[in-house]
């Protein structure tokens, strides 16, 4: 925490220099007799008229990284401030490493990691446990990562810490949690079409990624029927090692303390030798490209996403991408003064390129409007891609995109959970750990060019996908009047029947 | 996994959580306004009854956990209130972690305040402080204003001739009404206010309207205090409805979102309509459709001019801040509004309810179930009591109606409650809602829910239980004490609501005889009463 200390100590000297000069200047007023206090800032300016001291640079705050005998990587980060402490363990795994035929696995499997208790505490006893000191233990495995985590007061941290450790390596996954979990996952399939954004969201991963890609596919009640308690198992065995883990703690504890209640809890943790030093990553390409349409008469809006497959948060054309996504969304963005408040389409419009760490994300747009609008809401959309593929963004434009990512820069360093966080997520996906700052250096050097240069390379109007879900009789112009032999091709999202 | 936060279908802002530019900030948003409600009980239950907690606890095995008494300490010490010489209020919330501040202007005055037939007006208003003012928002007031008042009167000509069903009268009117929209356009420069706090480092730039209130915020790096000043003060000040016709095409078309094309969105609306019949609580926050289309820029006006005086305003700002520097410029800039007499307070009494009342909605879409009842308003001694009931049904795992319902006889996917549905200035409802699970029905989820509840009012809740709720309440402001935003949002609240906010946390150990005093006491009697 020596960061803020020093932070405010230099914020603090500034003032008093500044109060310095201001006491100086009035005696030397009141010597010359002036007379009144002067006017610093005692008449209300109109923003133009305002100057702004700089921020203080930003300096990260005093962290530990270390490493385990059995291959833990521990990162500590002390902030008095409260009586609380938090962590979170991160796992090299994720549900894009499950079988085709067994999707739900993975998130079955971390969910049932805390939700089933562990040999020693079955799950009433450890909700109680938890819960009685108002602390947390949570797990869960996501398209991308395994992540176990904990809160607690500082008072309670030996307890709630050995219950993480204890959900970590010993969760018994018991048979009754693992039913009760498949029939809520049953539940879900069943509800999954009452939103029409939601089935917007997800067909629109579907056809980009295609509907067995890992990053796109849904669990159904057959992949669902499949799982077994030994399979849970399996997955688990096979990612939950200490060699395979990131563990970091933030909040009020002593770093000498903390490290050796970690060796206590995870020391004589045995690391597996065999783990695979690299997981295989499934392979990604576009699925789909032209006009898609889930038909729900009942529906007066249509939903409506646009887009492609993107690309990775390490492309060197990432900074000046953003200032693509600046120059198109937010308050003033493009999208939103001509679609949203100039021709008041939409009250939700936007297209933003969205990077994933390791693998490609995609380029999405869209939003929703009254059903006689689908086809000029997304002609309008189009047309603001083909603009800034085709023409080069004012000064101004590229002005106000850098200075609102710059400017807004130090809200990446507002709390130090949020820190440690940022600093784990690119040890796991294997980033520098200086990235942020390598991105503000690039968006710093953004030009025009390069923004007129990666909209073209980046955003492809050949491959865009546009899907409609809507009430196809009432959608007038129709779909198919977007273009010359315009094929409209209709998505069914009948859910399959549970079998048997 | 099935989680689906009421407090998001009840608070209606300018700009969507689905919207890119604001993801992350508006969803933490909504996280705080649900802390809100957890954390309202656990200031109460704090500061009110230490002494409590320890006599509680004193038959249990667990040890008295946390004392906060420090870190609440510690807050008070950094707060600062004043008002201002025209009534309006401002909390100040020192904490120097970084050099950010977050800044939150909450008015009064929610949708509770409308006219019958003038339902949406608060939010329209909301939407509308987005557009500028005289100065901000446009290219050229002095040539803009006029071509504003011409196409009032033609909206109010085409009403007229709409309402007459004069056909030929409409079709004359309304190419002349396109051609001064398209006039006005000219002299618009979209959402210019927006862009200037984004380019200064603004974020999570939004506002919200519920049923009781109205929220404006942001937060800026700590160099642009007198930014915020300038911006907000002079949003106020000389405020511009401009752009209002495309703006109503945008709420239609929110309200098409969020209320008609949602099977939960239209629940809501009958549900409430069925609980407070009569009552401002049992309008839609967005208001009507056919309102919203009738609503005028007059109408607007009269609301604005009416409720947004300043006595109705309380500030807040929270962050690394210097509070007698933010009181200079707050006298400085804020100073400028005129002191107003404010409308008087609207008097809201729900009908009185003798029997219990259904609406059932069938729509293409799998079964929700909701069940509310009565409660006082928030100022009322008893809410503290309502804000233990609804965690010990319902907040974590080991909540009775989770445990039961969810866990045990697996009727439900989930089960939740939005304590205080829709507002808590006015007497209001517990409303507990659950998915029905697989194979069940909303009938077998209502019994079980009954069995709870009839548990509830028979058997004393157990020491055990109430000390965990406890624990969890101070634990949850805690949390709250951490983040700059959720305090922005929070002491305004306390301050307009119940008069115990920042106010009152100085009193409380300034002076032994505040407010607080009565809930400890309250409080004590209740808890040996019930155990």
């Amino acid at each position: 925490m020596q960061w803020f200390h020093q932070l405010q100590r230099s914020q603090h000297r500034k003032k008093l220099i500044r109060y310095s000069f201001i006491a100086l200047a009035t005696i030397a007023m009141i010597l010359l007799g002036l007379g009144r206090m002067p006017a610093l800032a005692q008449t209300a300016r109109h923003y133009t008229e305002l100057e702004f001291e700089p921020l203080p640079e930003i300096q990260l705050p005093d962290y530990s990284r270390f490493e385990l005998d059995n291959g833990i990587i521990v990162y500590l980060l002390e902030d008095h401030e409260l009586p609380l402490v938090g962590g979170t363990a991160m796992f090299h795994t994720g549900e894009r490493l499950e079988p085709n035929d067994k999707v739900g696995l993975a998130s079955i499997t971390g969910s049932v990691m805390r939700s089933g208790g562990t040999v020693q505490h079955p799950p009433d006893e450890l909700n109680l446990l938890l819960e009685q000191r108002a602390a947390s233990v949570e797990t869960g495995i996501d398209p991308t990562t395994g992540t176990a985590s904990f809160s607690a007061l500082t008072e309670d941290l030996t307890e709630v810490f050995g219950l993480f450790a204890e959900v970590i390596r010993q969760p018994a996954f018991p048979q009754d949690r693992v039913d009760l979990l498949k029939s809520q996952i049953r539940g879900g399939i069943a509800r999954r079409n009452d939103d029409p954004d939601e089935v917007a969201g997800r067909e629109f991963q579907k056809l980009v990624y295609g509907t067995q890609s890992p990053y796109a596919r849904t669990v159904e009640y057959a992949t669902l029927d499949n799982i077994s308690r030994d399979d849970i198992l399996g997955f688990y065995q096979q990612y939950f090692h200490p060699n395979n883990m990131i563990l970091g703690i933030v909040g009020d504890f002593e770093s000498e303390e903390m490290r050796s209640l970690i060796e206590a809890a995870f020391g004589d943790w045995q690391p597996n030798p065999n783990l695979e030093a690299q997981l295989e990553l499934p392979e990604v390409a576009q699925a789909q490209t032209g006009i898609f349409l889930v038909d729900q008469p009942q529906l007066t809006q249509s939903y409506i996403q646009i887009g492609h497959l993107g690309g990775q948060l390490n492309n060197p054309d990432h900074a000046a991408l953003t200032v693509v996504n600046e120059v198109l969304n937010g308050f003033g963005g493009r999208l939103t003064n001509e679609v949203r408040s100039r021709q008041g389409l939409a009250y939700v419009v936007y297209a933003y390129w969205n990077p994933r760490f390791d693998f490609p994300g995609t380029f999405i747009g869209g939003g929703q409007t009254r059903t006689d609008a689908t086809v000029p809401f997304i002609q309008s959309v189009l047309a603001e891609i083909e603009r800034i593929r085709t023409a080069p963004i004012s000064e101004a434009e590229l002005t106000r995109a850098k200075d609102s990512v710059l400017n807004a820069f130090i809200f990446n360093f507002q709390d130090p959970g949020q820190i440690l966080a940022r600093l784990m997520r690119y040890e796991y996906y294997d980033y520098p750990a200086d990235f942020i700052f390598q991105y503000q250096r690039q968006v710093e050097e953004t030009t025009i060019e390069d923004v007129q240069q990666a909209a073209q390379e980046h955003l492809k109007p050949e491959d865009i996908v546009t899907l409609v879900v809507g009430n196809a009789a009432a959608i007038q112009p129709p779909l198919n009047s977007l273009g010359s032999n315009v094929e409209v091709t209709q998505i069914d999202i009948t859910i399959p029947e549970p079998q048997g | 996994m099935f989680v689906t936060d009421f407090m998001n279908l009840l608070s209606w802002s300018v700009f969507s959580k689905f919207d890119r530019s604001n993801r992350t900030s508006r969803s933490r948003c909504i996280d705080w306004n649900r802390a809100i409600f957890t954390v309202l009980a656990a200031v109460l239950l704090f500061l009110g009854t230490p002494q409590v907690a320890l006599a509680q606890t004193a038959t249990q095995a667990e040890p008295e956990t946390v004392d906060l008494s420090s870190y609440i300490d510690d807050v008070i010490d950094r707060v600062t209130e004043f008002t201002l010489d025209n009534g309006l209020k401002f909390i100040v919330l020192e904490r120097h972690v970084a050099p950010v501040i977050s800044f939150m202007t909450y008015v009064d005055v929610g949708a509770a305040y409308e006219e019958d037939g003038k339902t949406g007006a608060a939010h329209y208003l909301e939407h509308l402080a987005f557009k500028g003012t005289t100065r901000i928002g446009t290219t050229n007031y002095e040539a803009e204003a006029p071509v504003l008042e011409q196409m009032d009167e033609l909206f109010e000509q085409l009403q007229a001739a709409r309402a007459a069903g004069d056909e030929a009268a409409i079709a004359r009117i309304q190419p002349q009404f396109e051609a001064l929209k398209a006039e006005a356009a000219t002299y618009v420069q979209q959402n210019q206010m927006g862009q200037i706090v984004e380019q200064a480092g603004g974020v999570g730039l939004n506002a919200t309207t519920s049923a009781d209130a109205t929220r404006y915020f942001y937060s800026f790096p700590s160099n642009k205090l007198e930014l915020w000043m300038s911006l907000e003060s002079e949003r106020f000040l000389e405020p511009v409805f401009r752009e209002f016709y495309e703006e109503k095409d945008v709420i239609l078309e929110e309200r098409r979102m969020r209320t008609d094309n949602s099977p939960i969105g239209r629940m809501i609306e009958a549900f409430l309509e069925t609980a407070f019949p009569g009552h401002p609580y049992g309008r839609p926050i967005i208001g009507y459709e056919e309102d919203i289309r009738n609503l005028t820029r007059e109408d607007i006006r009269e609301f604005f001019e009416a409720h947004y005086t300043p006595n109705q305003i309380v500030s807040a700002v929270v962050g690394d801040v210097d509070p007698d520097e933010v009181r200079r410029l707050a006298e400085t800039y804020f100073g400028r509004y005129q002191a107003r007499d404010s409308s008087p307070e609207v008097m809201a009494v729900a009908p009185t309810q003798t029997e219990a009342r259904e609406v059932t909605l069938e729509l293409p879409a799998e079964p929700w179930y909701l069940e509310g009842y009565q409660r006082p308003a928030i100022s009322d001694p008893d809410n503290v009591t309502y804000q233990i009931i609804d965690a010990i049904l319902t907040s974590g795992r080991t909540s009775r109606l989770y445990k039961s319902l969810v866990e045990e006889q697996q009727l439900a996917l989930s089960i939740q409650s939005a304590n205080g549905f829709p507002g808590d200035r006015y007497p209001t409802l517990m409303l507990i809602y659950a998915l029905t699970a697989p194979g069940h029905t909303v009938d077998e989820v209502a019994a079980a829910m009954d069995a709870e509840l009839e548990r509830l009012k028979t058997e004393p809740v157990s020491a055990i239980e109430l000390d965990r709720v406890k624990t969890q309440a101070r634990a949850g402001l805690l949390r709250v004490l951490a983040s700059n935003q959720g305090m922005a949002s929070l002491l305004p609240e306390y301050e307009a609501k119940q008069e115990i906010g920042a106010t009152c946390l100085v009193n409380w150990r300034r002076s032994p005889l505040s407010p607080l005093r009565t809930y400890s006491e309250w409080l004590r009697k209740r808890s040996s009463r019930r155990t």
